[in-house]
């Protein structure tokens, strides 16, 4: 059965770019524009991983991840950050990765199969 | 010290008489039998009196004896001699010599004319010490004059009433020839002084004080300028008055600025290119995929989105290539009216196809402003675009204005007002309006649009006010001072200096 990756950023051009990357090496993807809906999607989705944006609009990547950890179902699930901002590895301290945008493909995609498979 | 005479005597025994008898009286005394001797005497040292016959040989020695006593006033001459002698001594120096006397020599006029010739040098050796020192005050005096005007600093002396005593060149060219002015008066055009003033915290500890002022020259132009004031004492050591010296730092802050904001836009910036470049990148991953896979509709999607990229990052680019390019600033006077009509023309066909009425209204006399029409009229172009762009997204009201009403303020300033009937901005939206990081355009903005325009605003030394409401308009209301603020040349740096 194919991995589950949440993808979570609020620029569409990324989502859609990602969703193809990791649908097109066979993960199961869905995505999320913002915090809110990606707690949403995550509690129903259940993802084997999350890719996570920092800076967004309303509530802010740290944040969702702080909400991401009261979740019983949710807070074992391994984040990648994936951000333009410098210092973003200082976001998320316990995510599995940081990644800076723009990034390299098969980097990433060395990373995600690191993290799950 | 005792004092050095030369005794000028042929007649060797006299001569070693009144030697010895001047040494028990603590002259210094060395005896010239002849004419060489007396020249070599005089020529390799000082003496205070010559005393006896100047006149031993006519020719050479009197000669020098009478140049010596007029170049140097603290030579005294007592002549003794014959009365034949002393005739001819008096025909040749008259008043030149301090005293005539002749043989036999009387002991005491002898001293009394030595006393008398030692005043006379001492006196004489005064005033030259006096004449050298004004001479040396003088020269000292016209050095300082000539610092004092070529400094390139605005210089001012005040006293303790802080009226202007004095003024260097530079200052009475920016201020204007003020002194028994108030300096509070002159530099800020207050009427009372300054709080924190530097020149009276100097009258009042001694030290030297600086502060960053604004300043506002004859001219109206405002200049930033870093000022030190020092404390002038008099011989008793008080402070009688200060110097106030300001060195114009205007285009050094206008730089200092451009740099911090330009640091600051590259910063904020990157991040905004950074996810254009991701996008770029999934865009030309959507079309390598989509050929291999021959997925069209992929493809499609994919070549839009690369082109829509490659657009934005280009905009961007050339955005940022502008904003950092220093173009001097280029102020002219322009007809208001002028000014509004080219602005208008560009935004009126935008305008028309988004079916959006422009309308104007001038007042009667509009009259002149100076400003950079580049800068200005894009600036404007701006927000007028800005305002038909919130009428375009505004789908609830079946009629869109945007207006420019122009109004005549006091004080040489005039007021431009741009209102529209668009979708109107919530709280955080209008505060963030002029910020680098806004943009209300999605992927159509850069975010550096209003910033620069309203920068350009601030520049002409304007400044602009909002008021907006969400679902009913905005109104932008832009103050422009008829003449603008620059720096002590004819033109300012970059506009986009803050």
């Amino acid at each position: 059965m194919s991995k589950k990756i949440l993808v979570i950023d609020d620029d569409p051009n990324i989502l859609d770019y990602l969703s193809a990357l990791l649908t097109d090496h066979g993960y199961d993807t869905q995505v999320a524009p913002d915090a809110v809906k990606g707690l949403e999607t995550a509690r129903r989705f259940l993802p084997d991983l999350i890719t996570l944006d920092i800076e967004m609009p309303g509530e802010w990547g740290p944040r969702f991840y702080r909400q991401m950890m009261q979740i019983k179902e949710l807070k074992n699930t391994p984040v990648i950050v994936i951000s333009g901002l410098s210092g973003n590895e200082h976001a998320i301290p316990k995510a599995v990765a940081a990644v800076k945008k723009p990034f390299d493909r098969e980097e990433l995609l060395r990373i995600v199969k690191e993290a799950v498979g | 010290m005792a004092e050095t005479v030369l005794l000028m005597d042929s007649d060797r025994e006299h001569g070693e008489a009144i030697r010895t008898y001047l040494q028990r009286h603590q002259y210094d005394v060395t005896v010239a039998g002849d004419a060489q001797e007396i020249l070599t005497r005089l020529e390799h040292e000082k003496w205070n009196i010559l005393l006896g016959n100047p006149l031993i040989d006519e020719e050479a020695a009197a000669g020098r004896i009478a140049d010596l006593l007029k170049e140097d006033a603290t030579i005294q001459l007592i002549v003794f001699g014959t009365t034949a002698q002393v005739d001819r001594a008096m025909d040749r120096f008259a008043l030149d010599a301090a005293a005539y006397m002749d043989l036999p020599i009387n002991s005491r006029a002898l001293m009394l004319n030595m006393a008398r010739a030692k005043n006379i040098s001492l006196k004489n050796h005064k005033i030259d010490r006096y004449v050298q020192r004004l001479t040396d005050l003088h020269t000292a005096r016209n050095h300082f004059l000539q610092l004092f005007d070529s400094v390139p600093c605005f210089i001012s002396v005040q006293d303790r009433n802080l009226r202007i005593t004095a003024i260097n060149k530079w200052f009475k060219k920016h201020f204007g020839n003020y002194v028994g002015g108030y300096c509070y008066q002159i530099y800020k055009h207050r009427s009372s002084p300054c709080e924190n003033c530097p020149v009276i915290q100097t009258f009042e500890d001694g030290q030297v004080h600086s502060t960053e002022e604004v300043v506002t020259a004859v001219s109206g132009r405002q200049y930033h300028v870093l000022t030190y004031t020092a404390p002038i004492t008099d011989e008793k050591d008080e402070i009688t008055q200060v110097m106030e010296i300001s060195t114009n730092i205007t285009q050094i802050r206008q730089l200092q600025d451009h740099l911090t904001s330009l640091g600051l836009m590259l910063g904020s910036m990157s991040h905004g290119v950074k996810g254009m470049l991701t996008a770029l990148d999934g865009g030309i991953y959507q079309l390598e995929t989509g050929l291999q896979k021959q997925d069209e509709a992929r493809v499609s999607r994919a070549f839009d989105q690369v082109k829509t990229m490659a657009d934005k990052i280009r905009d961007m680019v050339l955005e940022i290539l502008n904003y950092a390019r220093s173009r001097q600033m280029q102020y002219a006077p322009v007809p208001v009216a002028d000014m509004v009509e080219h602005v208008m023309k560009s935004v009126r066909p935008a305008a028309s196809k988004h079916n959006v009425i422009c309308e104007v209204f001038l007042p009667e006399v509009p009259g002149i402003i100076e400003i950079d029409s580049v800068w200005m009229e894009s600036a404007l172009v701006n927000f007028l675009e800005n305002a038909v762009d919130a009428c375009a997204y505004d789908h609830e009201k079946p009629v869109h204005r945007v207006s420019l009403t122009v109004t005549v303020e006091p004080e040489e300033f005039i007021s431009i007002r741009i209102h529209d009937n668009g979708v109107g901005m919530d709280q955080e939206t209008r505060e963030k309006m002029f910020t680098l990081f806004f943009t209300s355009k999605g992927s159509r903005g850069t975010g550096l649009g209003l910033f620069i325009a309203h920068r350009v605003i601030q520049q002409h030394g304007g400044a602009v006010h909002v008021t907006s409401a969400l679902n009913q308009g905005t109104e932008l209301t832009i103050r422009l001072p008829r003449k603008p603020p620059g720096s002590v040349g004819e033109n300012g740096v970059s506009p986009l200096a803050p």
